[in-house]
């Protein structure tokens, strides 16, 4: 038997929650700053023009980005995409309403006379009206809440109602996270980003689910209540740890390949992705057991203790 | 072997045996004529065969305001058949969703006939708002409008569906998406901008006689423009120039006339406002293209210049001829889009209801005889019901879509082969039995993706990748608890009983929120978006089969020859 988590680790997880939950907050405090100041949202959330060009030839970036301010087009950003060799731009142009049509033949005119020597491929064109942009931003969020939502509520029907706010908040956590690492990185936060959110959401409430299995399965088989909610959190979580690494890493071997060998037309997604393997795996050790326990705690104050109260489903 | 084992693995070999039918065609190249009963190959999306996907939104605002000046001008004729004149006043859009038109009447003393002429023949289409000593303002009815919002999407994908079949595109796609919204995918689409083109015009054709005799006040009128600095620029909407010529000119030009313009394409790029040819026509039209029963392209044999023909139906035939009849020396403006196409003078009284639109000397012959050829495409097709705005357009080139598969496709094979790698070194022949389970994985899903006819995307790809790796989690919670039981010191069989049977819940949990998850996202799920969430939902409901009861199957076998020895796991 190979292991790469030896059996029967006894870490002490639960005991370190006050740090733990303090570099939480604080996380995701700078993770919110990031969101808001400092995003970088795409063509699908901004409105406007995005336009891949592939040229011949070498091509000089000054002479591309002047000619192209020259034919008139406003907000202009011109970045390389892969490989210096493969000669390959994509050209960013901000637009009013009525202008988008008429981009992307200002755009082909100005490379077909100003570049005419060096032949160019229009490879890829995004266009989105500024009403669309605002409704695609509008339609990720409900789809990010419909997620928790039903993930929340199928927690609480398949557990106990204690169990249904430590994966919600690890969920929210892990997207706030991912957005924040987007937004300090200078990836661009595009349709694609929200996929990778929302498979997150559905990747990560994995690790929890198995966790909180794995806590109720404690408690059915400690009779005698002679151990806390903490110390079945601890046994449960070292229990686990062996699958919860072998499964993280194993989908990240995937995700990383993809992110590294996949191309540039899927980047974003898998680079969201490699994130939220990685804080989804911490958030369902840590972020859920905290809130459980504080959970637990808050409703033991305000209820008169039930003799179990675990909601217990036959498997 | 239990017959119990049979039954479940000749199920498990059904399943094997039909995907590898449905997913032949795929991966080897068959012949068309070839007797193999499953045609269906893959749908590939539109990045990665390249095409055009776009999203248009009707402004039912703006449309209900062109409604309400259309019926101010047809109370307008009704009125001027009483011999009551009027004139339109400006529109009132303090409720731009319920826009209002008033107009004066010249003789108030006939306020009351119009009034009772005005329900006679539009009651339930239009209401009376507001009305002084001798003016009316004029709305849409509430049931008039819904059912404009009802029709337009509708009528607008009929007609647009009708001028994509005959621009000969191989499975288009063309939804409605609420009550506003069409989305139009064009895979394999190369001339992408003539596509365009060909579905945003709206092709309202009208005749309109052209009044000559204040032809020599139009290039006065034109300089006064010009002074007030009213340009068209290129980019610019041209209606948007129009519109706003007219309006500047509202207070010179004769009542019930309004300035339309002849586009000649010169040689060069450049349009200017030098180009364009000025007519003063009258604003309402003798014809329009609703009175069409059929247009094409034919070919003037003298200067060999290429023209569309048009036939009208008997009642346009019929009318076509009182216009011509009455008009004779005047010239008729053939107006397309609010854009003369050609003016010809009326010779003669036109019988037989037959007409053509030439579309100018100059220029290349190939480029005329594409333009007339969708000229009368969308003639034939029909005019769209209302002005569609383009609102999201992704191109993707056949070329890119090419490197992007490639790409995703060595990036999927690396990934699932690390995974395959660690699984065997990890959990020994159990491991193996993984690997099985995870390739078996991605046969059913690539079958059920062609069986549902659902696109492959390139997200698609990474879903299946990626659910590959999720699904590996299966087996690890499986053999994790297999491992636990045989720590705790009991037998293969019994250890390799207790891990299935425990593992069962805990799968089933974890896939469930993963579906759920997928769900969400397929209604969020805008074009390539929507190939992941197929994938990634195909896959969790998959991985429970394979992962937990294809693998069981597997186990089983291997638990059967290997009784007594040790699981490797």
């Amino acid at each position: 038997m190979i292991e790469l988590i030896k059996h029967g680790t006894k870490f002490d997880f639960v005991g370190k929650i006050k740090y733990i939950t303090t570099f939480s907050i604080i996380l995701m405090m700078v993770a919110l700053y990031g969101i808001f100041t400092k995003m970088n949202y795409g063509v699908d959330f901004r409105g406007g023009a995005e336009i891949q060009v592939k040229f011949e030839k070498n091509y000089s970036m000054e002479e591309l980005r002047s000619s192209l301010s020259d034919a008139g087009l406003k907000g202009i950003s011109v970045q390389t995409i892969g490989d210096d060799k493969e000669n390959t731009v994509l050209i960013k142009v901000q637009a009013e309403e009525g202008q988008l049509n008429a981009i992307s033949n200002s755009v082909e005119s100005t490379l077909s006379t100003r570049f005419a020597d060096n032949k160019s491929d229009l490879q890829k064109i995004d266009i989105v009206g500024p009403k669309a942009g605002a409704e695609l931003r509008l339609s990720g969020i409900k789809a990010m809440l419909w997620a928790i939502l039903s993930i929340m509520i199928y927690l609480a029907i398949r557990f106990d109602f204690r169990y249904a706010p430590g994966a919600v908040v690890s969920l929210l956590h892990d997207v706030v996270v991912v957005g924040g690492i987007v937004a300090f990185s200078g990836f661009e936060f595009s349709l694609q980003t929200v996929a990778a959110m929302l498979a997150i959401i559905g990747y990560s409430v994995n690790d929890t689910v198995i966790v909180y299995d794995r806590i109720r399965e404690h408690e059915e088989n400690d009779k005698t209540h002679s151990k806390t909610l903490r110390q079945h959190i601890n046994e449960a979580v070292n229990d686990t740890l062996s699958r919860t690494v072998l499964t993280s890493g194993a989908t990240l071997l995937v995700s990383a390949s993809m992110f590294f060998f996949g191309g540039a037309a899927i980047k974003d997604f898998f680079f969201a992705m490699s994130i939220g393997i990685l804080f989804g795996t911490y958030s369902s050790v840590y972020v859920a057991a905290s809130v459980t326990i504080l959970a637990d705690d808050l409703m033991k104050k305000y209820q008169t203790p039930k003799k179990s109260s675990l909601k217990k489903i036959q498997a | 072997m239990k017959t119990n084992w049979w039954v479940r693995f000749s199920a498990l070999m059904f399943f094997v045996l039909m995907s590898i039918l449905v997913l032949l065609p795929t991966v080897v190249h068959l012949k068309d004529n070839s007797y193999y009963p499953i045609k269906s190959k893959i749908n590939l999306g539109l990045d990665l065969q390249g095409g055009l996907y776009m999203i248009m939104g009707i402004d039912f605002k703006k449309v209900f305001k062109d409604e309400v000046g259309t019926y101010v001008r047809k109370i307008e004729s009704l009125l001027k058949d009483q011999d009551i004149q009027m004139s339109t006043l400006d529109y009132n859009l303090a409720d731009d969703t319920d826009p209002k038109l008033a107009f004066k009447i010249s003789t108030p003393a006939s306020m009351e006939k119009a009034k009772a002429k005005i329900k006679e023949y539009f009651s339930g289409l239009i209401r009376i708002t507001n009305e002084g000593p001798d003016t009316l303002e004029i709305a849409l009815s509430s049931t008039l409008k819904k059912q404009i919002e009802e029709q337009s999407i509708g009528k607008s994908i009929e007609v647009i569906r009708n001028r994509i079949d005959e621009f000969g595109v191989t499975e288009p796609e063309i939804l409605a998406q609420g009550m506003d919204r069409i989305v139009v995918q064009l895979p394999g689409v190369k001339d992408i901008d003539r596509a365009k083109d060909l579905i945003g015009k709206t092709a309202k054709l009208e005749f309109k006689i052209v009044n000559s005799a204040s032809a020599n006040e139009l290039g006065t009128w034109l300089a006064k423009v010009k002074a007030a600095n009213i340009t068209f620029k290129k980019g610019d909407r041209f209606s948007d120039y129009l519109k706003n010529v007219n309006d500047f000119l509202k207070a010179d030009l004769p009542e019930g006339h309004e300035i339309a313009f002849e586009r000649i394409k010169g040689q060069t790029a450049q349009e200017g406002e030098e180009n364009l040819i000025p007519y003063l026509v009258e604003s309402s039209p003798r014809l329009t293209g609703d009175d069409l029963s059929d247009a094409r392209v034919d070919i003037d044999q003298q200067n060999n210049n290429p023209y569309v023909s048009l036939e009208f139906k008997p009642q346009g035939a019929k009318r076509f001829e009182v216009v011509t009849g009455e008009n004779i020396g005047r010239q008729l403006a053939i107006v397309l889009d609010g854009n003369v196409y050609s003016a010809p003078q009326i010779n003669s009284k036109i019988a037989g209801g037959r007409a053509q639109i030439t579309l100018g000397q100059s220029g290349d012959f190939n480029r005329k005889m594409s333009e007339a050829k969708d000229l009368a495409l969308v003639l034939r097709a029909g005019a769209l019901p209302v002005q569609l705005d383009f609102l999201e357009q992704r191109t993707i080139g056949p070329n890119l879509g090419a490197d992007s598969i490639d790409k995703a496709k060595t990036a999927s094979i690396v990934g699932c082969l690390l995974v395959f790698i660690f699984a065997i070194f990890y959990y020994r022949f159990s491991g193996v039995i993984a690997v099985a389970t995870l390739l078996l994985n991605v046969l059913f899903t690539m079958a059920i993706l062609i069986g549902m006819e659902a696109t492959l995307t390139l997200p698609g790809i990474a879903g299946i990748a990626l659910t590959v790796g999720i699904a590996v989690d299966a087996n690890i919670i499986i053999f994790e608890k297999i491992r636990d039981e045989i720590r705790k010191g009991i037998s293969g069989q019994k250890a390799f009983e207790a891990g299935y049977t425990q593992a069962l819940w805990t799968i089933l949990d974890a896939n469930i929120t993963s579906i759920a998850a997928g769900i969400c996202l397929l209604n969020f799920g805008s074009g390539p978006i929507r190939g992941f969430a197929v994938t990634f939902l195909i896959g969790s409901v998959v991985t429970v089969y394979t992962a937990y009861y294809g693998s069981k199957i597997l186990f089983e076998l291997y638990m059967n020859k290997n009784r007594s020895k040790e699981i490797s796991i």
